[in-house]
């Protein structure tokens, strides 16, 4: 055969099998998906969003129904009468709300949602902005006993990594106060108890700052447009878009209130510092296993060596020598101090 | 009684959702915070430490800019070095001895006692020549590259050389270990799978398992040295040829740390993206290797252990390989009639026939895919080489072997394409059973066998097409 030819065939054989098998939007990804039986999917995703109207107070309809599922307005009446025959909810004059049981069904749905968000925050690798969108698809595939098991293994969990409360098993749901952050006023101290992970561009940016649930910010400037505060000693200005995604619940004990502190990756050659804490960023085994090292707050850790490269850092915790990355270093707070004083 | 222990529960729940979520990491805190202070009270500590801290010296110059990197390859070359001759005298008595000496004792004790020709052929020259030829090859190599690595691992410099690795491991999402295990794998594949334990982080630790194939493995050192010396060295001036074929070599084992880099970079970006991940790594005091224990353990846990799969393995191989060569179907060999079938395909790709035999039944050891390769080619051309149809050989003379080899139509672009298949192929069986005995899971097992054949013939195809292309 011609090598040219063949070469050709080669490369195209390559290109054709690369957008058969592309992971995600490859045409047999896209063909399974196609093929796969939604309705059990759309039933569900239908329930959450009624259940998310109800819990903002809005109303809610076919339209908000096909849009917030992305299916054409014949469909979501198809689902709708599904629902209504299933007595999931009651349609009356075109006000679509949950019956009791509906209501059930949708917190069960998010309960898997939220413990699967969990799961991956604490369990795996995958990265801060693909929980949802994973959360999402997987959490019509999971058994009641699945999901129970699954709470087990993560020690019954009570809030997601977004700080949303876990719905029990039998349906209930606490409720916590907070307001959202464009509505604090300047100058006070709060804690973040919730970023809420939808839209995703938005989410997307939030974490982008570092932002969690458990982190206390301080207040400098509510004004129009424009909201400042700071957070790990660090100043973040958002809009108040942005800031009406972020719950907080406001503290009045001021001095539980965390002072700035500079991370352990600040430190130069030799520099000493006290471990503050671990931010709440550090998650699941990889927090363990910083805490199995020893690395608690009052624990003295000094730079030893850098690596070749600059990353990583060897540091010198309770008489044995660490290495951690960058990325991990910056997470822990440290505070400098005299060495005299704490000998 | 029922109803106590609901309302327990019912107090506990209200209790959980009050202490709030950091309750777990606020007890952890307090028992670290409660044992330092027990400590400090009742702990003395005996004088200042000395001014002059050995530890700290050694660290600056093996982590240092300018010294940090010559030291690593310096050692590591050194290694290979001694390993390389000095594996050479102890592997040559031994083979002497097993396949020289004791083969045809035993052969023809067999035949003076009149056993069949065919059951001699099974169990003599199959059999029992593959499990020797296996053990002269590979135990003097893994005897001394073993032991000396585990010495660098005891005083305490390779968590150093990981150390100094890390940041490139980290950009391809694996763990600075990998460059040990990978080191490792230089030895044996199944041995650098094994030292992946030293990895505790999933994720990175079955990185490394997968690419561990990708370190060139002491079974395949002889077979690039061998082709390399006689298609490469043969394309340039006598005095380069040795400087040639060495170069050709390196490039070959550079080319597969790149590709173990390639690959974890895909790994950990598509069917590894979820599994968990932790990074740490401990930097221990140096020490002086304690020599008996560290030859004791090199020797008994990684030598014999790998050698003992090596030789399990390579026992059911043997027999396989005498058997297809001897099977005649209308007067030729299943060998044979393989070799014609594949040989279309294999020379499409810039291999032939031959070779792709002998990398599926020479899958126990890739020490044996020479002498596999060797009794094939004598077989299909119907030369009178070697001790007969499916008895392995070698010869001592590197011209005969290449005429051998010129008899069976290979050509340069075969040599180059079998150094690169011999980079790029299944790993041994041995190692796909370590990896399935680590891993305790078939996809992982299955990936880390076909990704490198998939590459392997992918990279031939493209090879050849380009050479055909610009070459002849």
């Amino acid at each position: 055969m011609d090598p040219l030819l063949a070469l050709l065939i080669g490369v195209l054989i390559l290109v054709m099998l690369y957008f058969l098998f592309k992971p995600q939007r490859g045409l047999v990804s896209r063909l399974v998906k196609m093929k796969k039986d939604r309705s059990r999917e759309l039933i569900e995703d239908a329930l959450k969003h009624l259940y998310d109207c109800e819990y903002k107070g809005v109303d809610c309809s076919l339209n908000s129904i096909s849009g917030s599922l992305y299916i054409s307005g014949e469909r979501s009446a198809n689902i709708i009468s599904m629902l209504e025959a299933m007595n999931l909810i009651s349609n009356v004059e075109n006000k679509i709300t949950l019956t009791p049981e509906g209501r059930s069904y949708a917190l069960r749905v998010i309960r898997v949602h939220r413990l699967l968000e969990k799961y991956l925050a604490e369990k795996t690798s995958v990265s801060e902005t693909d929980w949802h969108v994973i959360a999402e698809e997987k959490e019509h595939e999971l058994s009641r006993e699945q999901t129970n098991k699954l709470a087990a293994q993560l020690g019954n969990p009570l809030i997601d990594p977004h700080g949303d409360p876990i719905p029990s098993e039998s349906g209930e749901i606490p409720v916590r106060k907070g307001l959202t952050l464009n509505n604090l006023e300047s100058g006070k101290f709060a804690t973040i108890i919730h970023i809420e992970d939808e839209p995703k561009e938005v989410y997307a940016q939030l974490s982008a700052l570092k932002l969690y649930p458990g982190m206390q910010i301080y207040l400098l400037e509510n004004a129009k447009g424009r909201i400042s505060f700071e957070a790990d000693g660090e100043e973040c200005v958002l809009a108040p878009v942005l800031a009406s995604n972020i719950t907080v619940y406001p503290i009045v004990e001021k001095e539980k209130v965390k002072e700035s502190f500079e991370t352990l990756s600040s430190l130069k050659q030799d520099e000493e510092a006290i471990v503050v804490g671990i931010s709440k960023a550090m998650r699941g085994q990889q927090r363990r296993r910083l805490l199995d090292f020893g690395i608690v707050p009052g624990t003295i850790v000094r730079a030893q060596l850098k690596s070749l490269s600059g990353d990583p850092t060897g540091y010198e915790i309770r008489g044995a020598t660490i290495a951690l990355r960058k990325n991990q270093s910056d997470l822990i707070y440290v505070k400098r101090v005299d060495r005299k004083l704490v000998a | 009684m029922k109803n106590d222990t609901d309302e327990i529960l019912l107090t506990a729940n209200k209790l959980r959702w009050e202490v709030g979520e950091n309750f777990h990491d606020s007890i952890l805190e307090s028992i670290y915070k409660d044992a330092s202070e027990i400590s400090s009270k009742v702990v003395i500590q005996d004088g200042e430490k000395s001014k002059f801290d050995l530890d700290r010296f050694i660290d600056r110059i093996v982590t240092g800019k300018w010294t940090g990197f010559p030291i690593m390859f310096i050692l590591l070359a050194v290694v290979f070095w001694i390993t390389i001759v000095g594996a050479n005298v102890p592997s040559g008595w031994i083979a002497s001895l097993l396949v020289d000496t004791l083969h045809p004792l035993m052969k023809n004790f067999f035949n003076s006692i009149q056993i069949p020709w065919w059951i001699t052929g099974v169990l003599i020259d199959g059999a029992y020549l593959a499990a020797a030829w296996v053990i002269s090859v590979m135990l003097p190599p893994m005897a001394i590259f073993f032991p000396m690595f585990t010495l660098l691992e005891d005083f305490g410099y390779l968590p150093r050389v990981a150390f100094n690795m890390d940041n490139l491991y980290r950009r391809v999402g694996a763990h600075g270990k990998q460059a040990l295990t990978m080191s490792m794998g230089f030895g044996c594949n199944a041995a650098g799978v094994i030292a992946t334990r030293i990895i505790d982080s999933p994720r990175e630790r079955l990185i490394a398992i997968i690419t561990n194939n990708f370190s060139l493995c002491n079974g395949r050192w002889p077979t690039q040295i061998l082709i390399a010396t006689i298609f490469i060295g043969g394309t340039v001036p006598a005095y380069l040829a040795g400087l040639a074929s060495a170069a050709a070599v390196v490039t070959i084992a550079i080319l597969g740390v790149l590709f173990s880099l390639i690959v974890s970079w895909g790994l950990s970006r598509t069917v590894l993206k979820g599994e968990a991940s932790a990074f740490s790594l401990e930097l221990p005091p140096y020490r002086p290797p304690r020599l008996l224990q560290t030859l004791y353990t090199s020797l008994i846990d990684r030598t014999i252990f790998v050698l003992w799969r090596a030789v399990v393995f390579a026992v059911p191989a043997g027999v396989v390989i005498w058997l297809v060569a001897n099977i005649q179907i209308g007067g030729l060999s299943l060998a044979e009639y393989f070799i014609h079938t594949v040989d279309p395909f294999a020379l499409f790709i810039g291999l032939n026939g031959v070779i792709i035999l002998a990398y599926i039944i020479a899958i126990p050891a890739n020490e044996i895919v020479i002498p596999t390769v060797l009794m094939l080619t004598a077989l299909s051309t119907k030369m009178a080489m070697g001790a007969g149809a499916g008895v392995m050989f070698e010869l001592d003379s590197v011209s005969d072997t290449a005429n051998i080899l010129h008899a069976g139509g290979w050509t340069l672009l075969t040599g180059i394409n079998l150094m690169l298949f011999s980079l790029l192929h299944n790993p041994c069986s041995t190692t796909i059973y370590t990896i399935y005995k680590e891993t305790k899971n078939v996809k992982w097992t299955m990936l880390s066998t076909f990704i490198p054949i998939v590459m392997g013939l992918l990279i031939c195809f493209f090879v050849t097409q380009i050479w055909r292309l610009f070459v002849a």
